[in-house]
């Protein structure tokens, strides 16, 4: 289990990172969300003593990284792809990791395969994809088959079958007991993956939780109709206070569950050809819960062509 | 301790650009000797002891082998293995001495190759050319200065890389410092003081080390020593506390 207690991490006038906590429990995956700049990088550097935190403390079953013996039979990291010698190759870059531990080199073989490099393993760094390198990197993480992951990013860069691999090998640590933290842009991805999220802004934190507390608070739900009787539902439903918008074929009822429209129609008669409950996107519910906190927006090309009318 | 110096080494010996470097610091100054020795040995330029002829290239040897200490520290930085480095070792310290170990031992051993192949290289050429070769009391002085010098230079540039974490700018500090700027400010003071402020340039005191002459007002062998290894040692320190205290 990870336990991050009151993490902050200042850079010169900017608090990177405020005040956090949170945590991560074993046999789950933890997806670590928040925008560009949100502080999400350093936590994770600070995590694993790589930056200096000002304050708080973070705990991997109650020990600080600094703590570990063997570290990397504990905690397994991929921070960045890029973090490999471009000159050596993919099997010697894990021995000089696997030598700080004493592994044997058949434990680089072993990873080598897991992340299916065995065929470059002898190629060097340099002349691998980003999506090689992610493997590589992810083959670093394994590597001392740790208790605790933590994964930055893991899936830029890979094709989608990489992706589901990627998917994929998240779910079976969680599976086995190992807690997972990932950070990801990639929402859908992340939806596919995640039992909870910790989400933060410009250093704090927004949410932490199940995903489905997460979706419920932030995500938009509603309910679709389509009916031959429409504007005689759609009466009954505005005047109990509910709202309605035309959509397509049939219309979304919003501010009234399922179950009441349903009521409503079997007293009056109403004839339902579709009646289903609309949950938004993680996509959705992560840019309404960071809307105050995005700290570098861009202008949208239709703005922009606004502005010069 | 024993498998983070392990680690260190192989990453060394897995980095082509050090390999280059450490060869052309081996072999230049080896395949110059041969030749002198083969081809210059009546005119003069060898009426020195074999060892101040073969430490005559010393400088050179203890600059590029600085450069290396610079890249044993700054590479990592440059291609980002320095995160993995210390999420494998968190203790900063034993990643330090592993690091000075390693840098120690490569210089060390080039130098030993150097010395080595150019004392057998003197030694066949001489007994071709039926002359007398032994060792004498001065050459076991030269020879330890030699790898006194190039060991020390090596562990400045390591330090010096820690401290700038830039290959650039540590290797033009580590090349610079010695051939230029304390001619400089040394030359400098001593035109404005009237005194032999070279005296007390560092780096030069090391290259005094190696040298067979020695002016009457300069330091004697033994205070060159400590006066160097003191200077290195400061270097050595503060490249520890940066390395210690810095964010990676």
């Amino acid at each position: 289990m990870i336990v991050v207690d009151g993490l902050t991490k200042t850079y010169g006038a900017k608090k990177a990172v405020d005040n956090l906590s949170f945590t991560v429990s074993p046999g789950r995956v933890t997806g670590f969300l928040g925008p560009n700049g949100s502080g999400k990088s350093t936590t994770m550097r600070c995590m694993l003593g790589l930056d200096v935190a000002d304050a708080g403390s973070v705990t991997f079953d109650g020990k600080r990284y600094s703590e570990l013996d063997q570290p990397l039979t504990h905690v397994g990291s991929l921070l960045d792809a890029g973090d490999a010698h471009k000159g050596r190759t993919a099997r010697n870059h894990l021995r000089w990791i696997a030598m700080t531990h004493g592994f044997p080199d058949s434990r680089v073989d072993e990873v080598l395969h897991h992340v299916g490099m065995t065929d470059v393993a002898n190629t060097k760094v340099g002349k691998f994809s980003l999506g090689m390198r992610q493997r590589l990197g992810l083959a670093v993480a394994l590597l001392g088959n740790p208790q605790v992951v933590i994964l930055d990013e893991p899936a830029n860069g890979l094709d989608p079958e990489g992706i589901r691999w990627t998917r994929d090998v998240m779910r079976n640590l969680a599976n086995s007991g190992r807690s997972v933290l990932v950070s990801s842009h990639q929402l859908v991805e992340l939806s596919m993956v995640a039992d909870d999220l910790v989400v933060i802004g410009q250093g704090k934190l927004i949410s932490a939780g199940p995903i489905s507390q997460f979706m419920t608070q932030h995500a938009k739900s509603w309910v679709r109709v389509v009916s031959p009787q429409i504007e005689e539902l759609s009466g009954l439903v505005t005047a109990r206070g509910g709202t309605v918008h035309r959509n397509g074929e049939g219309s979304d009822f919003h501010g009234i569950s399922a179950i009441h429209i349903g009521e409503i129609a079997a007293a009056n008669n109403i004839v339902l050809h579709e009646l289903s409950p609309q949950t938004g996107s993680l996509e959705e519910a992560f840019l309404e819960a960071t809307d105050s906190a995005v700290e570098f927006r861009g202008e949208s090309s239709g703005s922009q062509n606004g502005g010069e009318k | 301790m024993l498998r983070t110096f392990k680690s260190e080494l192989l990453k060394i010996t897995t980095t082509r650009a050090i390999k280059v470097l450490v060869g052309f610091a081996v072999l230049l100054p080896i395949v110059v000797y041969v030749l002198t020795l083969v081809f210059a040995f009546d005119s003069g330029v060898m009426d020195s002891s074999a060892s101040v002829n073969i430490a005559s290239s010393a400088p050179l040897v203890a600059l590029l082998l600085g450069v290396v200490g610079v890249m044993c520290a700054t590479q990592e930085y440059s291609q980002g293995t320095i995160r993995i480095t210390l999420v494998a070792t968190p203790n900063r310290q034993r990643v330090y001495i592993a690091k000075l170990l390693t840098t120690v031992a490569v210089a060390a051993l080039s130098t030993a190759v150097l010395v080595g192949v150019s004392l057998l290289a003197t030694s066949i050429v001489l007994n071709i050319r039926s002359v007398q070769f032994s060792l004498i009391g001065e050459d076991a002085r030269v020879v330890l200065s030699f790898f006194v010098l190039t060991t020390l230079v090596s562990v400045f540039g390591l330090s010096l890389g820690l401290m700038f974490k830039s290959g650039p700018g540590a290797i033009s500090a580590v090349l610079l410092w010695p051939t230029i700027a304390e001619g400089m400010v040394f030359g400098l003071l001593s035109a404005a003081s009237g005194n032999n402020f070279f005296r007390w340039a560092p780096i030069q005191n090391g290259f005094q080390l190696v040298s067979e002459f020695r002016m009457e007002d300069n330091n004697s062998w033994t205070v060159s020593l400590l006066f160097f290894c003191g200077f290195i040692a400061i270097f050595v320190a503060l490249g520890h506390v940066l390395f210690s205290r810095r964010d990676a």
